[in-house]
């Protein structure tokens, strides 16, 4: 048990901390213990980082700071496939003329998304589920990394594409779109692999629906025309996934 | 006595099934051990009491608190502990970054967090490899993280699903120790196929069979209902076969 002979309250409720006293201890005497685990921590923590520390202020919670920062190494394996499929996206398109890497980013972000927490996809989901800080804002906090990593790499990807600014802008809303899209079908169905699924599905809709119709893959991402449509579907399935993992709707599922 | 856990009429069904059947629960201070064969409910009952899962029906309040209210449940967990049955990890976080991890999730004080990360694994027996990736430890030190994690915020109400699993004697002996040691301040509720873990750490036992509670009393009322039956290596398993083979006939 930890003495705490400097703490009134304490030494009333322990008999060490009186038994102490009477014999004329102070509240100055060591607490090898506490001393020794104050040491240890010190000793075997990984050091935070000013990320980690600035993301805990914004977020007003350390353990979600946490869970940001620690994401890419839970999805290293996804990383580097993105990053080999936009290179070849980058390779392909002097080659087709089309934007691979443009028409690949949202693909890969959703991809990503929908594994970026659940059964099967967090080995830790059940621990996760009994926290204090809620599942649902771990999701989401590991759903803005993962989007923010993502359009960190499709923008590396761009700086080296011809039309650079045109991509920047033409990727960035749908790739959240089927990103939101991924988030929502993964967290009704609570399957990953439902969420890339629904996902890669609509996305290679859109695309080869567009395609169809104008013979220009690069118009799926591009076109201004279909900004607000995509726009409108991201608002509304943010708002679909908040409501269906707020509170307890859902009976037959899970507290959050 | 307060009781921290109090579950009225608890009953779980996944699809047609129905594993938790009625349960009627109150549970104080002390060592709970819970004991019964595959397929009891006993790690359904664990998860209902951790928050994993929802029951289908019944009452639940768990150190005063409703844990269907999500205000309620919240705070709740922050004084829970819980080693789920299959401690899932990240692979890649050193043993101090993993308990430290559920820590921050636990809400504990920051200030707080570093100590009592230290404290968990050192009294787990890790502090030699407080610096060593998970992906790198055997089972049972794997086990022992799951122990330290759940014992880091010192839970008033602490769960845990077949915790020596995995564990060597040595390791067993001090683990009831613990286990002890965290029953005088709280609830512990300990799931296990072992009966000698509930004769030398329990001072409450439960048997369940087919999602209901079929017996409940001391570890010294179990091991009187064995006397007279043949089959069992000691006296608590003895108690343990009769009082199922009469639920079953």
């Amino acid at each position: 048990m930890r003495h705490r002979p400097d703490d009134a309250r304490h030494v009333a409720g322990c008999d060490d901390c009186q038994a102490r006293a009477s014999l004329g201890h102070t509240g100055l005497d060591v607490d090898l213990e506490r001393v020794w685990t104050g040491v240890a921590a010190e000793a075997w923590a990984t050091p935070v980082a000013w990320p980690e520390r600035a993301m805990g202020r914004l977020l007003g919670s350390p353990g979600l700071a946490r869970a940001l920062v620690t994401t890419p190494s839970l999805f290293l394996s996804w990383i580097l496939a993105s990053v080999a499929v936009l290179a070849a996206g980058v390779l392909l398109a002097p080659l087709s003329g089309d934007p691979w890497a443009a028409l690949l980013a949202p693909a890969l972000a959703g991809a990503g998304i929908a594994y970026a927490y659940g059964p099967g996809a967090d080995p830790a989901f059940e621990l996760s589920r009994t926290m204090a800080t809620s599942g649902r804002m771990v999701l989401l906090v590991r759903a803005l990394c993962v989007f923010g990593l993502n359009a960190a790499l499709g923008l590396v990807a761009s700086l080296f594409s011809a039309t650079a600014v045109g991509l920047t802008l033409g990727w960035l809303v749908p790739m959240t779109t089927v990103s939101a899209l991924a988030l929502a079908a993964a967290t009704l169905s609570r399957s990953a692999n439902v969420g890339v699924f629904v996902a890669l599905s609509s996305w290679g809709f859109v695309v080869t629906t567009v395609f169809a119709r104008t013979r220009d893959l690069a118009v799926a991402v591009e076109s201004w025309a279909l900004m607000p449509f995509y726009l409108v579907a991201t608002v509304g399935l943010v708002a679909l996934t908040l409501y269906v993992t707020t509170g307890n709707r859902g009976k037959d599922l899970t507290w959050g | 006595m307060g009781m921290n856990v109090r579950a009225a009429g608890i009953s779980r069904r996944f699809g047609r099934t129905e594993v938790l059947a009625d349960v009627n629960l109150s549970v104080g201070t002390g060592v709970f051990g819970l004991l019964g064969p595959n397929g009891a409910g006993k790690t359904t009952l664990l998860r209902t009491l951790a928050t994993a899962i929802e029951p289908s029906a019944g009452s639940l309040r768990l150190l005063g608190f409703d844990p269907s209210d999500p205000g309620e449940r919240r705070a709740l967990r922050r004084s829970l502990g819980y080693l789920p049955q299959s401690l899932g990890y990240y692979p890649n976080f050193t043993v101090f970054e993993f308990v430290e991890y559920f820590a921050l999730l636990k809400e504990m004080p920051k200030g707080e967090v570093g100590p009592a990360v230290a404290r968990a694994i050192d009294r787990v027996g890790l502090g030699g490899r407080a610096k060593s990736k998970m992906k790198t430890l055997s089972g049972g030190m794997i086990r022992r993280v799951g122990i330290a994690q759940a014992i880091v915020n010192e839970p008033t109400l602490l769960l845990l699903d077949e915790p020596t699993a995995g564990l060597d004697p040595e390791q067993r002996v001090s683990f009831r120790a613990l286990v002890r040691d965290l029953g005088e301040k709280g609830t512990v509720v300990v799931s296990t196929h072992l009966v000698e873990d509930v004769g030398a750490a329990c001072t409450e036992v439960a048997l369940m069979d087919a999602g209901a509670i079929v017996f409940r009393g001391t570890p010294e009322e179990l091991t009187r209902r064995g006397e007279g039956q043949t089959v069992g290596d000691s006296p608590l398993e003895r108690g343990y076969v009769s009082v199922l083979s009469g639920t079953r006939t």
